[in-house]
């Protein structure tokens, strides 16, 4: 079962991906590859560079050497934009919500549905944003309202809806439940294991190891730039991703857990 | 005790919100501006003054509409009256060169469009803050006015020049039997006329089309805007760009009205077009602002300035006047913000 799932073509493969601030080298050389299906969580430490390669993928940000594949063939992303055309979609830690715009507003922004004349398409967009939040969130209400003035749950389902409303095939998690209660953070968890089973590919960035190991397939660990460990999430426990994490090694003596290679 | 708290819930929700409280409240105090001057001096309430007031006042709307659109991108433009001025002059040369009127104040328009879309690639593409940007270019235009015309104004353009800012639509005039004429109905002044066709247009862009919808975005949150798959740079420029243009018009109905262009016509307009937007309801954080609500502005702006000459007031203590109704609007916008 879990082979059948790699021998498929990857949604995403990085080769080998370096981006460097002056003198700083946030990325170095890391390569990493996402399934149809699958989470892949990605850790470490602040400033590990996990953020940066994920903006990298998203097309935020460029990198000064390396190559990405969209279901094998290589891609030149230079903005968000020609990131979302490949079916890559990004939900930001910061949600990236213009405050002052209402509901559906923020879920079109960019890319506004337009009238025939070329006019916005309010009533359409209102209409579709209704279902779209409500699909994620029954008591979604108050659509008209800035989304200053939306709980942070609502706020958080708003930019889950405007990533997953436009087919995403590959979706990029930073995050997403750091500012969430426990039943938002259970409708977030719910939400990825069916997005998932869609057939959907997952980067999920989380620090939160309980959700790691609850919601990924296979883990990929950052220290300092570099990717120190990539694993399916069987073959290893909580300590061995801290080690990983602090000090970018395993643990002395380290096995593959799990028995079943 | 405690069963006032639905009660006063139930009160609040009576009263307009946000944008609209400003609105209203700004309405008020035109309303109110009006009723004192025509007690300080009998003139006011004309139908003379009134068409005076709505002369004056296209000017500032004119501008304030290209502000607000600034505005509301989270910038600032503070080289609008300075283009007014280069825009009026370029129009003013090219007719002394031969050119007929309509395709010189064309001319003068695009020079505005010019010196805005400068505004903002310098700010979209070399990162300089709109504040820094835009008052180069007051200093940039404003010498290149005085340099073209060695700072004498151009007079003698013809009676084509001075049609916009004078004539009017459905004017009566009728010739007495001594031979001159009598105005029976002054008519809706072009200025006028002008002003409401642009409001009109910009509250469509603004509220209705995508480049309005991106306006907002940028400045409510530039980051997200840009993550969203805005075209931020595009957006800014396009904004500048419409503001310089507006100057440029706003410039061709002031010397039009004076038909004669001055070269440092226009110094400090664009502190009226602010005050009109900020008093207008827009904020200079960005994000928040609108049409209708600056043109109130630009009224109260308009009215300010007359009632105070027509009561006697020196243009010192206008000055004054007016710096302390800016800042008691910003100071309400920002109590506003906190409820």
């Amino acid at each position: 079962m879990l082979d059948s799932v790699q021998t498929s073509q990857p949604l995403v493969q990085m080769d080998k991906i370096v981006k460097t601030f002056g003198g700083i080298h946030a990325v170095e050389g890391v390569s990493a590859d996402l399934y149809p299906g699958e989470v892949v969580g990605v850790l470490g430490h602040n400033g590990a560079g996990k953020s940066c390669l994920m903006r990298i993928l998203s097309g935020a940000m460029r990198a000064n050497s390396g190559e990405i594949r969209v279901n094998g063939q290589p891609v030149d992303m230079k903005s968000p934009q020609d990131a979302r055309e490949f079916g890559i979609e990004t939900i930001y830690q910061t949600l990236a919500l213009a405050n002052h715009l209402d509901a559906p507003a923020n879920l079109f922004m960019g890319r506004e549905l337009k009238t025939r004349f070329g006019n916005l398409d309010e009533r359409r967009m209102l209409s579709e944003a209704t279902v779209a939040l409500r699909q994620l969130n029954p008591n979604f209400k108050n659509l008209r309202d800035p989304v200053a003035r939306l709980s942070g749950g609502q706020r958080q389902v708003i930019a889950i809806a405007r990533a997953i409303y436009f087919q995403a095939k590959i979706l990029i998690m930073d995050e997403p439940t750091a500012a969430l209660g426990p039943s938002e953070t259970a409708m977030v968890a719910d939400l990825i294991m069916r997005l998932k089973n869609d057939g959907i590919g997952i980067f999920l960035i989380s620090h939160d190891m309980h959700d790691v190991f609850e919601l990924c397939d296979r883990v990929m660990v950052m220290n300092k730039g570099r990717n120190v460990g990539a694993f399916r999430i069987e073959e290893v426990n909580k300590d061995d991703i801290l080690s990983l994490i602090v000090k970018g090694t395993l643990p002395d003596g380290w096995k593959p857990r799990g028995g079943t290679s | 005790m405690a069963g006032n708290a639905p009660e006063k819930r139930r009160q609040r929700r009576f009263l307009p919100e946000g944008s609209s409280l400003h609105k209203l409240s700004a309405i008020v105090t035109l309303v109110v501006l009006i009723i004192a001057f025509s007690f300080t001096s009998p003139a006011f309430l004309s139908v003379n003054n009134g068409l005076t007031i709505l002369l004056q006042t296209s000017v500032i709307g004119l501008l304030a509409i290209g502000m607000t659109m600034v505005i509301i991108t989270g910038g600032i433009d503070l080289s609008v009256g300075s283009i007014l001025a280069l825009a009026g002059v370029i129009a003013g040369l090219t007719i002394k060169m031969g050119l007929p009127v309509l395709p010189a104040m064309g001319l003068g328009v695009l020079t505005g469009a010019a010196c805005g879309f400068v505004n903002g690639m310098v700010i979209a593409k070399m990162r300089i803050t709109p504040f820094v940007a835009t008052l180069g270019m007051m200093l940039i235009a404003r010498g290149i006015a005085l340099q073209l015309t060695g700072a004498a104004p151009i007079s003698r353009l013809g009676d084509a020049f001075g049609v916009l800012g004078n004539g009017a639509l459905f004017r009566v005039v009728e010739m007495q039997a001594n031979g001159f004429p009598k105005v029976i109905f002054p008519g809706i002044p072009y200025p006028a006329i002008l002003l409401l066709v642009m409001a009109v247009l910009g509250w469509y862009l603004l509220q209705k089309r995508q480049i309005g919808r991106h306006i907002f975005s940028v400045g409510s949150n530039e980051e997200a805007a840009r993550l969203s798959g805005v075209n931020v740079d595009r957006t800014k420029i396009w904004a500048y760009t419409a503001s310089g243009a507006l100057a440029g018009l706003a410039g061709m109905v002031l010397m039009s009205r004076l038909v004669t262009v001055q070269p440092n016509e226009g110094v400090m307009y664009e502190l009226d077009a602010i005050a009109a937007s900020v008093i207008g309801g827009a904020s200079l954080m960005g994000g928040v602002g609108s049409i209708s609500g600056s043109m109130i502005g630009a009224f109260i702006i308009g009215v300010l300035r007359n009632g105070l000459n027509m009561a006697g007031t020196s243009a010192f203590i206008q000055m004054i006047i007016i710096g302390i109704v800016v800042i008691a609007a910003v100071y309400i916008d920002q109590i506003r913000n906190k409820n």
